[in-house]
């Protein structure tokens, strides 16, 4: 199956032999991938199958233990200022500032990011209008339901416009409607050459917008290839042969 | 910049967060309070001082002691403001979004703790702005009170760096104020005991911050004491930033 929109040639992320330890045992195990500008890579795994800390570690909120990280050809461990203006990171459950408001957060993402005066107002503006946060601009973060917070957390890490998209479980909370829109968002900025990688526990929403589906279980990627024509039943299958029996796919090139 | 960002948001939350002007009313109004009581004082007592040559004027019997105060409470004060600073981001979470700027600890350390002595600076400068409305109308001893603002500037620069120090290391806001709290008192009183021995020199009376704040509150400002306070404030943020750098890497 081609890619819903091609990528563009352009390696965004290069993970070379990542290990990493937490909590006492082997978190992520000698995992490598890489993902192109463009490309959705759905990463897919049970409970503890390492996925929150490997985007933890692609995000540079945390440092492999060994191995590599390449950041638009640029070792990222040797230089994680990169994050700064290339990476945008919803982690899990939104974390946010509960004292400030909407508008006040995007603000502090961005000058966090690097933007500053004309520049700032103007990303804010967008991302507001692109997420509908209008009526929320003024509203405490800490009064958010927890679709709200997902929002904003989407909106802080789409701000900067940043070159690679790191999502954990994005549409946790969220409603139908709001999933739709969520989807039509990462497919956007996958179209504008944004390289977008999502975590994930829903089969469905990975078929339904990611061109790639990587499948970690318990450290290893036991899968990474694209989505197949018969799309969910497919991936189904491929998720509980590893999910349950921790069968290994081979890996085929995105 | 990216430190500048962080003083911002860090501004920001102190600001809009009740704690830190119900802080700032409820001292400053027990200044105001005490501070018309000394000016009372001072008042009542000015036919008698009259007689005297060279006896205390206002900065010695109103400025100075105010300032005194203002000690006293900066024990309290200055654990409940800080105890927040990283203990806070780290419940609920907000820690990691600060990494994953790409920000060295050191900038974030640097930026939390410029946030909060701006905050303490404020609350010292309008505390001295009680006896400066009267410099007019009497005769201060500008010498005396600046080297007295010069040592409460340095103690809050102090107290912060261990309150934040504190809030690196502990896991809740709570147990961080507790920690600065005796932290802050047992510098400022390490060296009671020695002196109730009779002991007013060595390396215990070197220690106690008590011992290089009074000397400045009398107006003597030596090298000696703000190479203490600098020491002091050095080792606690290069400690903050050391956790905060383990903690990055501990994840």
């Amino acid at each position: 199956m081609t890619s819903k929109i091609p990528a563009t040639s352009k390696t965004v992320l290069q993970l070379e032999q990542i290990n990493r330890r937490r909590a006492g045992r082997q978190a992520v195990q000698n995992l490598s991938l890489s993902l192109q500008g463009g490309q959705v890579l759905g990463l897919l795994g049970v409970n503890g199958a390492g996925k929150s800390t490997t985007l933890s570690m692609i995000a540079g909120a945390l440092r492999p233990d060994s191995g590599s990280i390449q950041l638009n050809g640029e070792d990222f461990l040797e230089r994680p200022e990169l994050a700064r203006r290339l990476i945008g990171w919803l982690p899990e459950r939104a974390p946010l500032w509960a004292e400030l408001t909407v508008s006040e957060h995007l603000d502090a993402h961005g000058r966090l990011r690097g933007l500053n005066g004309a520049a700032l107002r103007q990303a804010r503006t967008n991302i507001i209008e692109r997420l509908e946060l209008q009526p929320l601009a003024r509203r405490l973060a800490g009064v958010l339901s927890q679709g709200q917070r997902q929002r904003l957390g989407v909106a802080c890490a789409l701000l900067h416009q940043p070159a690679l998209l790191v999502l954990d479980e994005p549409a946790n909370a969220l409603d139908p409607v709001q999933v739709a829109a969520l989807r039509s968002l990462i497919r956007e900025q996958a179209a504008a050459g944004t390289a977008v990688i999502l975590s994930t526990h829903l089969l469905a929403e990975v078929t339904a917008v990611c061109d790639r589906v990587a499948i970690l279980h318990e450290g290893i990627l036991r899968h990474d290839g694209p989505i197949d024509a018969d799309g969910h039943a497919a991936l189904e299958k491929t998720f509980f042969d590893i999910a349950m029996h921790g069968h290994t796919h081979p890996a085929r090139a995105a | 910049m990216q430190t500048l960002a962080v003083i911002r948001l860090e501004w920001r939350r102190l600001v809009v967060r009740p704690l830190a002007w119900v802080l700032a009313a409820l001292t400053l109004a027990w200044l105001a309070w005490n501070y018309t009581l000394l000016l009372g004082s001072f008042l009542a007592g000015q036919i008698q001082r009259a007689a005297l040559a060279d006896g205390p004027g206002f900065t010695d019997l109103v400025a100075v002691p105010l300032l005194a105060q203002l000690a006293q409470l900066a024990f309290l004060v200055v654990p409940l403001l800080t105890m927040s600073a990283i203990a806070g981001d780290r419940r609920n979470g907000t820690l990691p979004l600060l990494f994953a700027t790409g920000m060295p600890a050191s900038r974030i350390v640097l930026g939390r703790y410029l946030a909060l002595l701006g905050w303490l600076l404020l609350w010292l400068v309008l505390t001295l702005a009680m006896p400066l409305l009267l410099a007019h109308a009497t005769r201060l001893d500008w010498g005396k009170l600046a080297a007295a603002a010069l040592g409460l500037a340095l103690m809050l620069s102090a107290l912060a760096a261990v309150g934040v120090a504190c809030s690196t290391f502990a896991s809740h806001p709570a147990i961080a104020a507790a920690a600065a709290l005796i932290i802050g008192l047992a510098l400022w009183s390490v060296n009671f005991g020695a002196q109730m021995a009779g002991i007013n020199g060595g390396a215990i009376n070197w220690l106690a911050m008590s011992t290089h704040v009074q000397p400045l509150l009398r107006g003597l400002v030596s090298s000696a004491d703000l190479l203490w306070f600098v020491l002091l404030i050095a080792l606690s943020l290069a400690l903050t930033t050391r956790r905060l750098a383990a903690d990055k890497e501990r994840g």
